[in-house]
């Protein structure tokens, strides 16, 4: 029989940053897929990053995962977007070429070494005691393997929906994956079916950008990389080529080498919804499958389609269409904002009726998608499950939405499917310095009631969680995870040393004024180089972090007072499999919540729906009592 | 719970006793006595353990009372932190306001059971211990749970709610603009948010003030004693007091300003207006005490209006009476060691007194019968709910201060995710009151009221 240290079961977003950490960390690993050309497709739109999203892509980036690069190699567009309201919601948005991205990853995970695609269905798990030891297929192929990782995204009992038609795929024309279902069901998962969809595509050449909005991007793009600056030799460009003349991207047909110049961003084009659009939407309503009651799943707010824009704000006369572009050479078009599953031909109409898009040509019809989420508080916070040692699960099926949410997941699964392997504890990123941590911690402690997608009022410490901060708030994880080598570690453990020691000199440092020059810093109007004194050694990155710590000190302090009473209880540890029917006078609900989420510290419990301070102080006064009697 | 903050409550029994307790636990207890503790000599944390004082105790506006302060050192208490102990007079209003103040200078309430809790945590008490600690948690929290429930039917509750869904349309709208880009949103949202944030600090400012029985607890009773000259005003008012405040004279119009005291009835604070006779004035300068003595009297929350027993009553005794609410209203007959001639089927409307406040008689009853006058409007409720009404203020006093700092930072045109941020513990401050998951209920208000998202 066939052996693999993990099995990685799906290949998309999620899976492939699983599989490629795994592996890097150097465990032979299997990555299971139906197709082995669809990995790390982007099925819905063609960008990477945006609000929040961006800050998990920043820290994958340095911890070691790959859909940064991956992003940057393959980007067509790049955006700052927000950069008027604060650095801590300003977040980067790349557009990227869909099939550029997809063949790149491909590339990426072939010359890995250690590492396999297999095509393949899963049908379920060989268990002993309790733990995974192995992984047999619908054909009847069976594996070993110590532990897998499961993110099947749309594809379990996946279900398309277009108008009154419904077609079992996992995604349009894709085979789904159903035999996996049972398999969960028989032990013991608690499922529910969720929703989401996409919006048609369409031809370029059949559009009429001349009456719609140019966007362009930055004329110096904004990098998702760390190491952009060596990945793409910048420095060394710059010299040669004036600013107007940046771009990047490499070429589609040589997507693993870097960028060279000679190709421009590509702008994307902005239109409106008519009134007709809204019209022709109401008036057919009775054949949509999401407003005809065929669709039973929870569906994303966030995302939502035209057909709820149309129903829910019927004063607003339209709705913004983004004309995005699939890729470089790509003739699809996605015209973003119109995802919906009416019938074919009313999503004909209701596209002609938008300007610029008269003549659109369909290359595929809209749809909404139907598919098998697990509740995600069945797992810990390191994303296996409490029930079954060695099952994780990653992306999509834990109730999210967004490549970003699925690939951050991916990679902490991964990483922690690993190090179980290799006998070392689990990483858990704390809520309290990333939104990695933020999102998993939603998703375990608090579950999920429809598609959970990031947003910055997730997190309770936003001023201090941002983008550009990233690798100062990663290094620490990263290090101990050990993917990213060792001098960039240290060179960030510099710079923060720098930054350090230059807060600690402005603190210090009297002005003319008799007030010290932090506190000079910290008026809006002042920047660093209005400063009288200077250390004009120090990099732009460095100065940007003295100038926002010092700016927002007292900011960041306040954010901190009010966690500081989530911090305190965040670092008293709840055993595992804490028995909390030995406390007699917890509520019952209470002692039911408790034992069912299994929270890892006082702080996640009391983040638990319903669950009292009170009931937090009995169970801390057990943990007590048990040390106690333990020494 | 957590421990690690200060926190404070009310030790002893409300609204039992003539002394009650304040309690303090925790690093800052010293600091926090310092604030709301003044006597001579050091402050209190300048004081060794075991120290005794007698002081005042003051809120940030005026002084509350005066009492004696005991400080333990950590970890020579029952919960082994610092531990300050004010003691000041009981009864129903004062501790209350010695613990906004404690409140207000730094510390937490206590939740319920929570210096039991600390005491154990610290290894005070043993391990056999633990389940009544539970037991005790349980129980306590369990009624604040009831209360609590209770109150959400009231009109306080409704109060809340308001406030919370006007600051949620605020927050929806500044999270909307920071997590969708300019392009997404259909309409401009940001100029309204600084005149919203205004308006709901204006209300919360406004509820403040206009609510009753903290207006009550915080400015107290306003007691009115009024009639015409020379009825014994001034005596009465001394003889409730027990010292010669007001200068008395056979004169009539002797007093001639309102002359304003304190005194506590059942714990309540209580502030005690003489007024000028009210008759025809002679001079202006007793014109002008009589027009001011009729401004108090409209204001007040209590009258006690003051007739010469002795003689018959006079038809400007019998215009102003009627003018007077019955329910707030105490007749008092002075002067009954001369004889009672007074008679009049309207007083039978009032409850009245027979004194002469200058042998002080009858001013007993006439104490019993204000404190009866007072439980008439005032809702003294019982300790768990009077608790929570208490944090509601605390609660609704911090909520301003953090919009204001909100406003401040807009105004200057400062960073939005600030304002945000701002506006967000303003509403958790009110969400946690009413148990909502406020960023949930943020995440919905915004994608109910914006048609955004790809």
């Amino acid at each position: 029989m066939k052996h693999f240290d993990l099995i990685i079961v799906g290949a998309g977003h999620a899976g492939c940053e699983a599989a490629l950490a795994s592996a890097r960390m150097g465990l032979h690993t299997g990555l299971i897929c139906l197709d082995r050309n669809a990995v790390a497709k982007m099925s819905c739109n063609p960008s990477i990053g945006g609000m929040a999203k961006s800050h998990v892509v920043y820290e994958l980036d340095i911890l070691g995962g790959e859909m940064a690069r991956n992003a940057d190699f393959t980007s067509i567009q790049f955006r700052v977007l927000n950069t008027s309201k604060g650095p801590s919601v300003r977040s980067t948005r790349v557009q990227s070429d869909k099939a550029a991205y997809s063949k790149r990853m491909i590339s990426i995970i072939n010359n890995v070494t250690n590492l396999v695609i297999v095509e393949g269905e899963v049908s379920g798990f060989f268990c002993k005691s309790d733990a995974i030891n192995g992984v047999f297929f619908k054909d009847g192929r069976e594996f070993e393997c110590k532990a897998a990782v499961v993110t099947s995204g749309t594809f379990l009992e996946g279900c398309v929906f277009i108008g009154g038609c419904k077609f079992p795929c996992g995604r349009f024309g894709d085979r789904r994956s159903y035999s996996l279902v049972s398999w969960l069901n028989n032990n013991g998962f608690k499922m529910a079916r969720y929703k989401t969809g996409t919006p048609p595509r369409l031809h370029k050449k059949s559009i009429n950008s001349t009456v719609m909005e140019m966007q362009n991007g930055l004329l110096t793009p904004c990098f998702f990389s760390s190491v952009a600056d060596e990945l793409f030799n910048l420095n060394e460009k710059i010299d040669h080529y004036n600013k107007a003349a940046m771009f990047h991207v490499e070429h589609f047909t040589d997507c693993m080498m870097p960028w060279s110049l000679g190709s421009g961003q590509i702008p994307c084009f902005l239109t409106k919804t008519t009134g007709q659009t809204s019209k022709i939407i109401s008036d057919n309503l009775g054949s949509s499958a999401l407003y005809s009651g065929v669709i039973s799943g929870t569906s994303v707010r966030y995302c939502p389609s035209i057909e709820d824009k149309v129903v829910k704000f019927c004063n607003q006369s339209n709705h913004h269409v983004f004309v995005e572009p699939e890729g470089r050479d790509s003739v699809e078009i996605y015209p973003n904002g119109t995802s919906n599953s009416l019938p074919e031909d009313v999503q004909h109409r209701m596209i002609h009726s938008i300007p610029g898009l008269e003549n659109a040509l369909f290359l595929r019809p809209g749809y909404a998608i139907e598919y098998n989420m697990i509740d995600p508080t069945q797992l810990t916070s390191y994303l296996e499950s409490k029930k079954i040692s060695g099952l994780f699960f990653a992306g999509q099926i834990n109730g999210t939405t967004g490549y970003e949410e699925a690939a951050g997941q991916g990679f902490v699964a991964g990483v922690n499917a690993a190090r179980k392997i290799q006998g070392k504890s689990p990483v858990i990123f704390n809520r309290l310095s990333s939104y990695l941590g933020v999102m998993i911690d939603d998703l375990v402690t608090k579950g999920v009631n429809e598609p959970y997608r990031l947003f910055t009022s997730r997190s309770e410490r936003r001023l201090f969680i941002r983008q550009d901060n990233a690798k100062y708030r990663m290094s620490q994880f990263s290090s101990e995870i050990g993917l990213r080598n060792k001098n960039f570690i240290s060179s960030i453990e510099k710079e923060r040393a720098l930054i350090n020691k230059e807060m600690q000199r402005l603190g210090c440092c009297l002005s003319g004024s008799g007030q010290t020059l932090a506190q000079i810093l910290k008026r809006p109007e002042i920047r660093y180089t209005n400063l009288p004194e200077i250390d004009s050694s120090l990099s732009p990155k460095v100065i940007e972090q003295v100038e926002l710590n010092i700016k927002y000190d007292g900011y960041l302090e306040r954010e901190m007072r009010e966690v500081a009473r989530l911090d305190n209880l965040e670092a008293v540890q709840i055993p595992d499999a804490f028995n909390y029917d030995g406390i007699s006078s917890l509520r019952i609900e209470a002692r039911e919540k408790l034992t069912r989420i299994q929270p890892n510290t006082l702080g996640q419990a009391r983040r638990i729906p319903g669950i009292t301070p009170a009931d937090i102080a009995m169970v801390r006064i057990w943990l007590h009592r048990e040390e106690s009697l333990r020494s | 719970m957590m421990t690690g903050d200060t926190i404070a409550a009310i030790a002893t029994a409300l609204g039992e006793g003539g002394i009650a307790t304040i309690r303090i636990s925790g690093p800052q207890a010293l600091l926090v006595a310092d604030r709301v503790f003044y006597c001579l000599g050091p402050p209190p944390s300048q004081r060794p353990a075991q120290t005794f004082a007698w002081g005042h105790m003051h809120d940030l506006e005026r002084q509350i009372d005066d009492g004696i302060m005991l400080i333990m050192h950590a970890p020579h208490s029952y919960t082994r932190e610092d531990v300050v102990e004010l003691q000041c007079h009981g009864g129903l209003i004062i501790p209350r306001q010695v613990l906004r103040a404690v409140l207000q200078a730094g510390a937490r309430m206590a939740e319920p059971g929570e210096f039991t809790y600390r005491a154990f945590i610290n290894g005070r008490l043993d391990l056999v211990q633990a389940e009544s600690v539970n037991d005790l948690i349980r129980a306590r929290s369990d009624r604040a749970v009831r209360v609590a429930k209770e109150y959400k039917n009231g009109r306080f509750s409704k109060q809340f709610r308001e406030f919370y869904d006007h600051l949620l349309s605020i927050a929806s709208d500044l999270e909307a603009s920071l997590a969708f880009h300019e392009d997404e949103l259909p309409q401009t949202v940001l100029p309204d948010i600084l005149n919203q944030l205004e308006l709901i600090e204006l209300k919360i400012f406004d509820f403040l003030k206009n609510w009753q029985n903290g207006h009550y607890v915080r400015e107290g009773i306003s007691l009115v004693i009024a009639g015409r000259p020379n009825v014994g005003k001034s005596s009465l008012m001394n003889a409730l007091l027990g010292k010669d405040r007001v200068i008395v004279s056979h004169q009539p119009g002797t007093t001639r300003d309102v002359i304003e005291e304190f005194f506590i009835v059942d714990g309540m604070y209580t502030r005690l207006f003489d007024t000028a006779g009210l008759r025809n004035a002679e001079c202006a300068a007793e014109e002008d005490g009589i027009r001011r003595a009729y401004d108090v009297l409209r204001k007040a929350d209590i009258v006690i209006y003051v007739v010469d027993a002795s003689n018959v009553i006079q038809n400007e005794d019998i215009i102003i009476i009627k003018s007077l609410p019955t329910k707030r209203c105490l007749l008092v007959l002075n002067k009954v060691d001369l004889g009672c001639l007074v008679s009049n089927p309207l007083l039978n409307d009032f409850r009245t007194i027979e004194t002469s406040a200058l042998l002080s008689v009858g001013i007993k009853e006439v104490v019993r019968e204000i404190s009866i006058l007072v439980s008439n409007f005032v809702q003294l409720n019982s300790f768990p709910e009077t608790i929570i009404t208490d944090r509601h203020w605390i609660i609704l006093s911090e909520t301003r201060k953090i919009l204001n700092d909100g406003i401040s930072v807009l105004r200057s045109s400062g960073d939005q995710v600030i304002a945000a941020n701002f506006v967000r513990l303003a509403i958790n401050s009110i969400g946690n009151l009413l148990g909502r998951d406020t960023t949930d209920d943020v995440l919905s208000s915004v994608f109910s009221k914006f048609c955004i998202g790809k």
